[in-house]
């Protein structure tokens, strides 16, 4: 039956049940050259016999649909999305109208270095930023996302340990670990090893200690790690990592609580990768593109993703910035061309738009918020490490799971309250963990009308526990079957 | 300062609650020996109009395809982006939006990439696609590393005419496995089919391009049988538009094909982002990398989506995930969805037309000129290589000076291909832009390379 509502639980149909045939939005110029016959100029046993069934709608048809999607996300432009070591900030206009301008947009990367050199200074002077800002030598802007940076920074690892006789066989990490790290280890050629951190949430040094010898390649760290700590001991561990000829590489994701505080440089690590879609507010997409330039000490810039912006003084104005495909011993290609070049456009134009002081400012206020929030909710859910934190902290809702309410279910519970979720169940070392991370730029108001809700549910789970659980019933569709999506695979629409 | 909401008095205030004395207090666990001791060197604060300034100084010393005549294409193209694709893109609701962990909360997302997958299915007649990859090249790569593990052989065969940035990230990716790669030879433009059989025992997998980076198209059905034969998968790199004429994947026995779809929808961007896209056959889903949206119910039985088969993802599986993917380009991929949804079948067909028959008015037109030739014979699709008389690199310089810039320089990419142009066409050539480009040859070729 069809449902006639238009508020509550709307269903949208998909674009392909709303298509009619005959209906059409293009508007291609008149062709000018003589058509084609494309059985005779692509051969006849090319061709397909039917075109593929794409949906016939009006343009009309077509914003309203995406528009009525649209209306069913949550979203950073509606509300406070304290989603931990994700770093959820607002995503400044006016970057978006710097990354539309069409000198950008509309610049082929096969063009000349002399017809780009706006680009390729953007390029070249962004990476220049990123190098003051975490106290690295030399950046490459090709990774497209954080994962590929930690792919391309190992793979550095791998071929400078090679070139000095051993590429070495392992990684360690610690348990508090993004998973994208292991992933990329195996991928980078690594065994990944795990130590445990300590009780304060700190790496255990001693094991760190116990782990390192002569195969080790690296220790992957995140700092501040996923709990929200700092590791305080950072020195000791870089010259134990050091000490026996290993790399220390710094997973940039929580870089947003460093901001002009301390270098990862200067503290002993020696090769990082940033996420330009946490820390410098370029927008998330819904999951996507993100950039994640890669950082190296000079000892590792030989291995950079090919080809290296450049810049040479001695050429006139003009042509001064080039792209440099001598590389003899770089690791290669990461990317098909120079990387998300309009996702670092946004970025540059944040770190002009802060300036040195707006950067500290950053990571100043996000720890503030931090800090607040963690204090205001202790009261109401369990926080396995406390103290001081950094930009986000992990609470457990282990006290809520004796009266029958998970993480999960408080996380569903908040969306009916309209605020997107912390991250759930992560770090893997805290039992029904809700990591929160409400960055710098979310007010008093907004943390103030968060402890509020999260208060609510934590009364809720006492007294009526059932409400919990039984979230969220305010959102589109309520709490959505994930096995049955696994069991039942339907990942295409078909007529059925 | 931008962007932050406190005021100095909500700091004071949230200070005291914390029970600190200062912001430096909260940073008590970073060693004071260790903080930064002088501010930053970089630049900035900049007013909204200063870096409006700054921004648009940077942009205008950038010719863009509309301040030229552009047959740059190899991979990246420049099509006309219809409105409503920037439209949707720009809504705070995708583009602010995270990854859809909380499904309830990400239906738009949800759903919106359900489309786009079921659309790459449609293009490709595979059964299963994915989310999306960071660009086509990343996904060949993948599409390699999913073969080795199914077919458990620790060889994977590429095309030589598969476009060279393609093969440069596939090799980066297996540069730590000890998985040997082989670069077929070609002949006439495309894969060297009897070449072939020599490499196939032991192969996991053959990557081919098709249409090629020439924009030849391959001997698909050819390669295919050979490969069955073999055991080996074929993994075909597709342009998504030329899909609107060219059989699917699915019908020459491509096991996954993958491909670029920036031309679904978005600009050319200097190269970034760009759109990867994977679709293979439904018994290889378990093996596939990145994010996967499925259709699933809620408690009341309402239709709604999630992402689906997590336990191959490296947030669960960890150093044994199928890939290290996270983020990927999933506004990207929702362009793509909007694009093909307004273009539909009839102008996804038109379009393909379009840009098949001005390639070939082209052609002819360039091929006219005393002096310039086909490099190849075979049927191609958008783009095709001509030889010239002169080095190709000068005729750019020439024709750059006139506003026109003819194409890529494949010597860049093959040796032995100095005197040769990649030219690029789409709906946006006119005839006078063919015709000036054909005449500009003819002006720079007769005065022997100096227009």
């Amino acid at each position: 039956m069809t449902d006639l509502r238009t508020t509550g639980h709307v269903l949208e149909p998909t674009v392909f049940e709303l298509s009619h045939p005959g209906r059409s939005s293009y508007r291609l110029p008149a062709l000018d050259v003589p058509s084609a016959d494309l059985a005779e100029v692509l051969g006849a046993s090319n061709l397909r016999s039917t075109p593929p069934e794409l949906p016939e709608l009006s343009e009309p048809e077509v914003v309203r649909h995406f528009t009525r999607l649209a209306e069913m996300n949550f979203h950073i432009d509606r509300a406070i999305y304290p989603l931990g070591s994700c770093t959820m900030k607002y995503n400044p206009k006016i970057n978006e109208e710097m990354a539309g301008l069409p000198g950008f947009t509309s610049v082929h990367p096969e063009a000349a270095a002399g017809e780009c050199q706006g680009a390729i200074s953007l390029i070249y002077n962004l990476g220049r930023m990123l190098a003051e800002i975490s106290g690295m030598d030399e950046v490459s802007l090709q990774p497209p996302a954080g994962a590929s940076g930690e792919l391309a920074g190992m793979l550095m690892v791998r071929a400078y340990l090679a070139d000095q006789g051993n590429p070495r066989s392992k990684v360690i990490v610690p348990d508090t670990a993004h998973g994208t790290n292991p992933a990329s280890l195996t991928l980078a050629g690594y065994e990944s090893v795990e130590i445990p951190s300590g009780p304060d949430g700190r790496i255990d040094v001693q094991a760190l200690v116990a782990a390192v010898d002569e195969e080790t390649a690296a220790f992957m760290i995140t700092n501040p790690n996923t709990l929200g700590v700092f590791e305080n001991r950072i020195a000791d561990i870089a010259e134990i990592v050091h000490g026996v000829g290993g790399v220390l590489y710094l997973d940039g994701a929580n870089l947003n609580a460093s901001l002009g505080v301390v270098r990862p440089g200067d503290v002993g690590f020696d090769v990082m990768h940033f996420n330009l879609h946490k820390t410098f507010s370029t927008p998330h997409g819904g999951g996507g593109p993100g950039s994640g330039p890669v950082g190296v000490k000079s000892f590792l810039a030989d291995y950079l993703p090919s080809p290296v912006a450049r810049r040479d003084e001695r050429k006139p104005r003009g042509l001064e910035f080039d792209f440099d495909y001598d590389r003899p011993k770089s690791i290669g290609k990461v990317h098909a061309v120079y990387g998300n070049f309009l996702v670092a456009v946004k970025a540059y134009a944040y770190i002009l738009t802060l300036g040195p002081e707006g950067l500290r400012r950053v990571a100043e206020n996000a720890v503030l918020n931090a800090n607040y929030l963690q204090k205001k909710l202790e009261p109401f859910f369990e926080l396995p490490y406390g103290g001081l934190c950094q930009h986000e902290f992990v609470l457990s809702a282990s006290r809520q799971k004796e009266q029958g309410v998970r993480a999960l279910d408080v996380a569903k519970r908040l969306l009916d309250y309209g605020i997107h979720s912390p991250t759930a169940y992560f770090p893997l070392v805290v039992k029904e963990a809700l990591m929160i991370e409400p960055t710098e730029t979310e007010s008093r108001a907004s943390l103030d009308r968060f402890v509020e809700v999260m208060r609510t549910i934590a009364e809720e789970s006492a007294s009526s526990p059932e409400l919990v659980t039984g979230a969220p019933t305010e959102t589109p569709v309520g709490r959505l079957d994930e096995s049955r999506a696994a069991k039942d695979l339907d990942v295409a629409w078909r007529k059925s | 300062m931008p962007y932050v909401s406190n005021t100095d008095r909500d700091r004071e205030e949230m200070l005291r609650e914390i029970g600190v004395a200062s912001i430096d207090d909260l940073f008590a666990d970073v060693p004071r020996e260790l903080r930064t001791k002088t501010e930053l060197d970089v630049p900035g604060p900049l007013s909204e109009a200063e870096l409006v300034r700054h921004m648009r100084s940077l942009a205008s010393m950038n010719r863009t395809t509309d301040d030229v005549v552009s047959f740059l294409g190899g991979g990246i193209y420049d099509h006309t982006v219809p409105a409503v694709v920037r439209h949707v893109m720009s809504m705070p609701q995708f583009y602010t939006a995270y990854t859809p962990y909380q499904a309830e909360a990400s239906q738009g997302t949800l759903q919106s990439i359900y489309e786009f997958q079921s659309l790459v299915c449609r293009l490709t007649g595979l059964d299963v696609a994915n989310a999306s990859m960071y660009d086509g090249a990343s996904a060949a790569a993948e599409a390699c590393l999913m073969a080795v593990g199914i077919t458990r052989r620790n060889k994977i065969l590429v095309a030589g005419t598969a476009n060279p940035s393609l093969r440069a990230v596939v090799a980066t990716y297996l540069e730590a496995s000890d998985i040997e790669i082989v670069e077929l030879p070609m002949t006439g433009g495309v894969t060297d089919a009897t070449a072939l059989e020599a490499h196939l025992p032991g192969a996991a997998v053959l990557v081919v391009q098709h249409p090629n980076f020439f924009g030849l198209l391959e001997p698909v059905d050819e390669l295919s049988a050979k490969c069955a034969e073999a055991g080996v998968l074929l993994v075909a790199s597709v342009d998504p538009l030329s899909l609107a004429v060219l059989k699917p994947p699915s019908d020459y026995g491509a096991a996954i094909a993958v491909g670029e779809g920036q031309s679904l929808g978005n600009p050319v961007g200097y190269g970034g982002p760009l759109l990867g896209f994977m679709a293979a056959d439904r018994k290889y889903v378990r093996r596939m990398p990145g994010r996967i949206i499925g259709a699933t119910t809620d408690a009341d039985g309402r239709r709604g989506f999630v992402m689906t088969l997590q336990t191959r993802e490296q947030h669960i599986r960890r150093q044994k995930a199928t890939s290290n993917i996270c983020t990927n380009e999933g506004l990207v991929a929702l362009g793509a969805a909007v694009h093909m949804s307004l273009l539909g079948k009839k102008g996804f067909r038109e379009l393909a037309l379009q840009v098949t028959s001005k390639a070939h008015y082209a052609a002819l037109a360039l091929a006219a000129v005393a002096g310039v030739s086909l490099r190849f014979d075979g049927p191609f699709f958008r783009e095709f290589v001509i030889d010239l008389p002169v080095p190709a690199h000068r005729v750019k310089e020439e024709l750059g000076r006139v506003g026109i810039w003819p194409g890529i320089s494949c010597g860049c990419y093959y040796d032995g291909m100095d005197n040769s142009l990649l030219v690029s066409l789409s709906e946006r050539h006119t005839r006078e832009d063919i015709d000036s480009l054909a005449s500009g040859l003819e002006a720079v070729i007769s005065s022997g390379g100096t227009a």
